[in-house]
């Protein structure tokens, strides 16, 4: 049934474990790198880079805070994404319904891929540019289909990153930001109804880096995009 | 065809299901074909273990034809459960790097470039300038006289991947030469 990933950032060690795996898996090869001063590396997500540790320092308090982030596709419930793609091509993204993974087939070739991107409200897609495909994780929905846990989080030495069905991670998510919270007041889960990668962040999540928000073009909130699924109903109905 | 009541109700409840799924957008199959083939099915298993730090966690090793096509953790492993840090994920890539080295290099006082040497080479030469250096340098007494019978010029850098006897063993040897500066490659 429905999966989903719970991501528990105050479990992350940032070893990056979860970011290697994800490659090795997928047989994406290395990236060209240089010393930037910062252990987040490459500095952003890339058409061979599906999954990225990013990093942020921060003094709170009087107290340094180095935060850890994870991230990866959130497989929205109701994705935006495929919502842009289906105008080109209904088959080019695909939405599994026995996982909920959001899939970008090789047909992603024939959409445009600064809309799909822009229409991601976590600004994850990116361009292959030598296949012209888009790109971005897949929940390893071959390994899922097989009954194996996703490279990045059978990875995890820590427990940061969790898969299962929905349900158990939802529950899971509330039962520990109860516990985190006795140490870290400001402990969220950011946008847990609407996306099946749950975070839970122990700072407010302007900390983390730009994508931690939610940034939706108005066409794309919750709202309108529901009142876009019930309009066939309707007619169907009316 | 014959359809009785509870069949028929249950015909309609599908096909209420797949109006409302092909509403949300979903596909049926493509994602079948999408996800076809798992590179590891059929692939022979073989355990291995991580030659990094002294968790010395087991690694499952897929391989193809003789060659490895995956590497991942071990889930009966009871220290790593499964996981793997870092440098452990990476064995897949390290172990079809260019940059491996398979054979003992050498490079001559004074020389520019390293050569490939075989074991009894290298071996026979390591044994030479132990005894040499141990001999050479060997201290009796310290400056107060006192019986030291040590030598300061050899230094050993141990493996995480030793069991404890390997590590007695290792330890006696250079105990015995006098050898007082021990160290481990697990604090590096």
């Amino acid at each position: 049934m429905a999966k989903a990933f719970f991501v528990d950032t105050s479990r992350c060690t940032a070893c990056r474990g979860c970011q290697i795996a994800c490659k090795e898996w997928k047989g994406h090869g290395v990236v060209p790198t240089k010393q930037r001063g910062t252990h987040q590396n490459p500095p952003d997500l890339t058409s061979t880079n599906y999954k990225l540790v990013r990093f942020s320092e921060h003094k709170i308090d009087g107290q340094i805070q180095w935060l850890f982030f994870p991230e990866q596709c959130r497989h929205c419930v109701y994705p935006p994404c495929k919502m842009v793609g289906d105008n080109y091509d209904d088959t080019a993204i695909l939405h599994d319904e026995v996982t909920g993974a959001v899939l970008f087939t090789e047909k992603t070739k024939g959409l445009p891929f600064q809309e799909i991107r822009e229409a991601c409200p976590y600004n994850i897609p990116r361009l292959d540019n030598a296949t012209g495909q888009i790109t971005k994780c897949d929940m390893c929905i071959d390994r899922v289909q097989a009954g194996m846990l996703p490279a990045c989080v059978k990875v995890c030495p820590t427990g940061a990153m969790n898969f299962g069905e929905l349900e158990e991670m939802q529950a899971l998510a509330q039962q520990r930001l109860a516990i985190v919270k006795q140490k870290h007041p400001n402990a969220q889960l950011l946008d847990a109804d609407d996306l099946r990668v749950i975070y839970l962040v122990t700072q407010d999540r302007t900390r983390y880096f730009e994508f931690a928000q939610r940034q939706e073009l108005p066409s794309f909130t919750r709202k309108s995009l529901l009142a876009k699924l019930a309009s066939p109903v309707q007619h169907l109905a009316g | 065809m014959r359809v009785s009541r509870r069949g028929f109700m249950k015909l309609t409840g599908a096909s209420a299901a797949c109006i409302s799924l092909a509403q949300l957008g979903f596909n049926l199959s493509p994602v079948q074909a999408y996800a076809a083939d798992l590179k590891i099915a059929g692939a022979r298993e073989v355990i291995s273990i991580c030659p990094f730090c002294s968790c010395g966690c087991n690694l499952i090793m897929h391989t193809k034809q003789g060659k490895l096509i995956n590497v991942e953790g071990d889930p009966d492993y009871p220290i790593s459960e499964g996981s793997l840090c870092a440098k452990g994920a990476a064995m897949l890539s390290m172990h079809n790097s260019d940059h491996r080295v398979y054979k003992p290099l050498y490079r001559a006082p004074g020389a520019l470039d390293w050569e490939e040497k075989d074991w009894d080479f290298v071996l026979d030469r390591i044994a030479r300038r132990v005894k040499d250096t141990r001999d050479k340098d060997f201290i009796r007494q310290n400056a107060k006289g006192q019986t030291v019978n040590r030598v300061e010029t050899i230094f050993q850098l141990g493996t995480s991947q030793m069991d404890n006897e390997e590590c007695a063993l290792s330890h006696q040897m250079l105990r015995s030469l006098g050898v007082v500066y021990l160290d481990h490659q697990a604090r590096v």
